[in-house]
């Protein structure tokens, strides 16, 4: 028993020593006062942006009671189902395309340089300007579309974000896609590039060309980034506000809400922003899980590229 | 070069942190004579060289220092929810009454003001003093919580060429509400023999807010015998059939001109500027919006600002006269205000009849004062076709107060776009306007439990 006790009190003795020893590193006498002085100001300025409003935030929508009446809530119900589509679709087509438009884009040619300037001009140019734009091209009376519709083949054009739901919900995406479409190309770009090129000549030794060559050498290689990538998209699409907010509105008749943009419309517009920050919140349970995949991922001794 | 010691640096910091305690009373003294206020962008810029001349004669006349900002209307009501919830306020805000007083009231969490508007009670149109009274739910009563300075209603604005375009006359236009209304529907087919794209109504059966299409349809439910829905004791009267009669009335002419195709079909999420600016670029005939920015947006062109014809409120469909929504524009001062003194020193000024007149004509008249006497006695204010017209429906006529100052509940249902999302069912999902009204009772019901007041 004595024995025992020795060892159960001596452990945390140890580790505390340890971790001071560790924190202290080489630095003697008031050398480790300065640094400790030193570090303050950057302690004190991720406790009041980061810690502060994370659990300000966490405080205003803890009580369960804003979920229920979230829950109950048509429009939030419609928000959630919007939400999902916009990820489902709005990452993934993106995604998708930009592999395909990244392989485009490795050709070689003076001319495929330029095209990928003006290519990648959607996402270099402000985010608002364009967004407000497309808005208004996608207007029914006086809109470019509508009126182009009308000079070329003497028809009225659709409602695009009047009264239909879907027609909204995918301009909305549609609009998704094209601003942020040639980031994600370009990174997929750099990850082909960083592809050895002897793999390929050996690759094609075997006779996989082609199709084939990207089946077994490019999309294998690019397989982690693109699904890290994927992730991270879909975690910076979640918190998206402007494409929604700025296209559609949340309009027709605030069905195309997204969880962003519903948050904002309850803590500013109904003035209930506890509300607003419940319906962020609720992110949450898609969120978490997104970040601890794509820390993992990161985390992964099995890197390809 | 002395050796810095962390004793040293110890002993320095400790100084600086005393320092700062001790210097911290002759701060607050310092700004006992400075109220810091948040007042609304004007429409146009001369609204806000109107505010500001009136805060230099402020300054000049009592030594105490406005600091002031101008923030656009969307903005500052962001503005106004964040402080009010993080405590950090300012002195004095110019509101958005409907959308922010009620239910910051019920909260408990603005001042008592009525030794401001006591100053000029008597002065007062008596809608607007009633406006003054909201229902704070800690102390149980009635109590005046904001100094109103200004007011507005909602008249009709025309574009006159295009009602002769398509050979018609305004004075021959009905006196009667629905029948008013009707009178413009036979000028889009007229009109679009050489115009594409051109509709008779601006009608926002919108569920974007903040106030357009709340006001739009408490007009026609003011129209049709509906007035009584809610009452000055703060009753909401859901089971009254006049008010059901009227409700389903007024949405089923709603959404019947939206989808008979003469409404533009982005009416359904119009927020409160889009249909001023469908209006200035002619794409319908007549809009029935608040006060006359249409009008004074295009005072310094004059064939366009004299082309507009602004109409006061025709009668009610049973033919008598139809009160208008009273909007008061007013500052509150929220708990936690530092300078309360200065705050409403400062509204004690502004509302002296003369100060506010001059800062409303500055400010081209897009507003009306609270003061019935002063557009009796003053000629500029029927000088102008438009403000004629205004201030006759505004200050010449009979008014009721918004709904949410009898019950802050009424705010909530406002902000839901409760009636807007009625009229978008029936005309996005078919649903029959009985229906729709029925369930829009039972959302205003739900939302009204959560505010009982006590008689």
């Amino acid at each position: 028993m004595a024995s025992a006790t020795v060892i159960d009190v001596g452990r945390p003795v140890a580790r505390r020593r340890s971790l001071f020893s560790s924190l202290r590193g080489s630095l003697q006498g008031s050398e480790y006062a300065w640094a400790i002085a030193f570090c303050i100001p950057y302690v004190g300025v991720f406790i009041a942006f980061v810690i502060f409003p994370v659990f300000y935030g966490l405080w205003l929508g803890h009580s369960p009671s804003l979920y229920v009446e979230l829950m109950h809530d048509p429009i939030y119900q419609d928000t959630i189902v919007n939400t999902l589509l916009y990820l489902a679709i709005g990452v993934n087509v993106k995604m998708f395309f930009a592999l395909l438009l990244s392989g485009f884009f490795m050709r070689k040619g003076w001319w495929v340089k330029g095209l990928l300037m003006i290519y990648v001009l959607p996402w270099a140019v402000p985010a608002l300007p364009t967004f407000i734009s497309i808005h208004w091209m996608l207007n029914t009376q006086w809109g470019l579309i509508n009126n182009t519709l009308w000079d070329v083949f003497h028809v009225d054009g659709p409602g695009w974000l009047d009264t239909s739901r879907w027609m909204a919900l995918g301009s909305v995406i549609t609009t998704y896609i094209w601003k942020n479409m040639p980031f994600w190309t370009v990174i997929l770009l750099a990850g082909r590039m960083a592809i050895p090129q002897e793999l390929y000549e050996a690759a094609e030794v075997d006779g996989a060309t082609g199709i084939r060559r990207f089946i077994h050498v490019s999309f294998p290689l690019l397989a982690n980034l693109y699904l890290v990538c994927t992730l991270l998209s879909t975690i910076f699409t979640l918190g998206d506000f402007n494409t929604a907010y700025f296209i559609s509105g949340g309009g027709p008749a605030l069905s195309t809400h997204v969880l962003a943009t519903l948050g904002i419309r309850d803590a500013f517009e109904i003035a209930r922003p506890q509300l607003g920050v419940a319906a962020v919140l609720s992110s949450l349970p898609l969120m978490i899980p997104l970040v601890v995949i794509l820390m993992h991922k990161l985390r992964t001794s099995d890197v390809q590229l | 070069m002395a050796h810095i010691t962390r004793r040293a640096v110890l002993r320095s910091s400790l100084a600086v942190a005393a320092a700062g305690t001790l210097a911290r009373p002759f701060i607050a003294n310092a700004a006992a004579k400075t109220a810091t206020v948040w007042w609304t962008q004007g429409f146009v810029p001369e609204e806000d060289a109107a505010f500001k001349k009136l805060v230099d004669d402020y300054q000049k006349l009592s030594g105490n220092t406005i600091d002031f900002s101008l923030i656009p209307f969307a903005p500052l009501n962001q503005k106004v929810v964040s402080a009010m919830t993080s405590g950090d306020v300012p002195d004095l805000i110019d509101i958005n009454v409907d959308v922010l007083v009620p239910q910051n009231v019920w909260d408990d969490k603005m001042v008592d003001v009525s030794d401001v508007v006591e100053t000029q009670k008597a002065e007062f149109l008596p809608s607007v003093y009633t406006a003054t009274q909201y229902y704070n739910n800690v102390s149980k009563k009635r109590g005046t919580y904001i100094v109103p300075y200004k007011t507005a209603v909602q008249p009709f604005h025309v574009w006159n060429s295009l009602v002769e375009k398509a050979g018609f006359k305004l004075s021959d236009a009905p006196k009667t509400w629905d029948a008013f209304w009707d009178f413009f529907k036979p000028m889009q087919a007229k009109l679009r023999e050489t115009t594409r794209n051109i509709y008779s109504l601006g009608l926002q059966c919108t569920t974007t807010g903040p106030n357009d299409g709340n006001n739009v349809f408490c007009g026609f439910l003011i129209a049709n015998g509906g007035n009584g829905i809610v009452t000055k004791d703060g009753k909401v009267h859901l089971d009254d059939p006049q008010v059901k009669e009227a409700a389903i009335k007024s949405l089923t002419w709603i959404t019947k001109a939206y989808k008979d195709g003469y409404v533009p079909s982005g009416a359904l999420s119009w927020n409160d500027a889009d249909d001023n600016n469908a209006f200035h670029s002619k794409l319908f005939v007549m809009d029935f919006d608040g006060t006359i920015s249409t009008e004074v947006a295009l005072f310094h062109d004059k064939d366009q600002y004299e082309d507009i014809a602004t109409l006061a409120l025709p009668m009610a469909n049973d033919g008598k006269p139809m009160p208008a929504q009273l909007g008061v524009s007013a500052a509150v001062i929220p708990k936690g205000a530092k300078s309360i003194d200065v705050a409403k020193d400062f509204m004690k000024y502004l509302i002296q009849p003369q100060v506010t007149n001059n800062y409303l004509k500055e400010g081209l008249g897009r507003f009306m004062p609270a003061v019935p006497s002063l557009v009796k006695s003053d000629p500029y204010w029927m000088a102008d076709p438009h403000r004629a017209a205004y201030v006759t429906e505004c200050l010449l006529s009979d008014t009721v107060p918004n709904y949410p100052v009898f019950n802050p509940g009424w705010a909530e249902v406002n902000a839901q776009q409760v009636w807007g999302s009625a009229e978008a069912d029936i005309i996005r999902n078919g649903t029959d306007p009985k229906a729709a009204a029925e369930t829009a009772f039972k959302k205003i019901e739900a939302i009204i439990a959560k505010y009982p007041i006590v008689s």
